[in-house]
């Protein structure tokens, strides 16, 4: 067992050696790995789908060009995440002035929307991963974007607040609120099978 | 503490976390080929950039050595006649006897080394241009 764990990390690391010294092999890894993630990441922060693949280029592009000066103290998904978010809200408020303003508008919403309270007769019989990403696409773009780096990608407020480059605070306000919404929107989904606790 | 009221280990917190990792992210199919199809270009234009740019500082150096050359002359006909007459003759003239001349030339230098400083700086900027411009890529290449 601690074989592997060590052989896996050798394997890591030079993996890491090659990527830094700029070797495409190492980089269509890198890409493969990570695809999903930024794609993930500048589709949930509203670009359209024509969109999408350029931030994604630039985005790999740009860590392609900076992973000589990767340090290594922070994850390398970390890393990217901070690099395609980066890309996607610089391509945002270049192309779209009002972003920002919808963004924060978004956040002004209520919970009871029309579209925020599906009849629970409509939910039945949709798979519950169906149900939860549209209950978090319905969620501001900022809150959903924390939600998703906190409960699918693991990452610490920390890292979530470096990514988002944000306060700590907000962010912890961010997943509080968007928790309580979406609390709401999945109960008549799950009824009282979920433990809400907070 | 906000932070304190979400907890992983509640059942809505498990179920949201599985919810959302089980999902796929669509990804064009040829995206990773494509990619570094990009990157290769993105390479390929530096290193000619830097050529380009090489190669216009080579011109650049030629050019500017030229003109120099032809201000100098310009400027201190007397002084240049006098430093190649007084090469060429102690070539010819004295042969061997070259030796003995150093201190003269020496002394000759000492007298106008500012103009002497100026050449050698322009003379050694031709050199590497013409090195550059001949053989710059077979040396930035091996």
């Amino acid at each position: 067992m601690l074989v592997h764990k060590v052989w896996d990390q050798q394997k890591e690391d030079n993996w890491l050696r090659l990527l830094r010294s700029g070797d495409h092999g190492a980089f269509a890894r890198f890409i493969d790995k990570y695809k999903e993630t930024v794609f993930l990441c500048c589709r949930r922060l509203g670009l359209r789908e024509d969109e999408v693949e350029d931030v994604a280029s630039e985005t790999f592009l740009a860590a392609y060009n900076g992973i000589s000066r990767y340090s290594g103290r922070a994850e390398l998904s970390t890393w990217l995440w901070s690099i395609a978010y980066r890309q996607a809200v610089s391509y945002l408020r270049k192309n779209r002035r009002q972003w920002r303003l919808e963004a924060e508008a978004d956040e002004s919403r209520q919970v009871g929307s029309d579209k925020e309270q599906e009849p629970a007769a409509a939910i039945q019989g949709k798979e519950t991963e169906k149900i939860v990403w549209e209950a978090v696409e319905r969620l501001p773009r900022l809150w959903a974007m924390a939600i998703i780096l906190y409960y699918r990608e693991e990452k610490s407020i920390i890292d979530i607040a470096k990514i988002m480059q944000a306060k700590e605070n907000t962010i912890k306000t961010y997943l509080f609120r968007a928790r309580q919404r979406l609390k709401k929107a999945l109960t008549p989904a799950f009824g009282e099978d979920i433990d809400v606790g907070g | 503490m906000l932070a304190d009221r979400l907890n992983k280990d509640d059942k809505f917190d498990e179920m949201l976390g599985r919810a959302l990792r089980s999902s796929s992210e669509p990804v064009p199919t040829d995206f990773t080929e494509r990619m570094l199809g990009r990157i290769r270009r993105a390479e390929e234009q530096k290193i000619l950039a830097h050529v380009v740019l090489q190669e216009r500082l080579a011109l650049a150096g030629c050019i500017v050595f030229g003109a120099a050359a032809i201000v100098a002359v310009a400027a201190f006909p007397g002084a240049i006649a006098a430093v190649f007459q007084s090469i060429a003759g102690s070539f010819a003239e004295r042969g061997g006897a070259l030796v003995d001349r150093i201190p003269q030339t020496i002394e000759a230098v000492r007298g106008q080394w500012q103009l002497y400083t100026v050449l050698a700086a322009m003379a050694g900027f031709a050199v590497y241009s013409l090195v550059d411009l001949l053989a710059g890529d077979r040396l930035r290449t091996a």
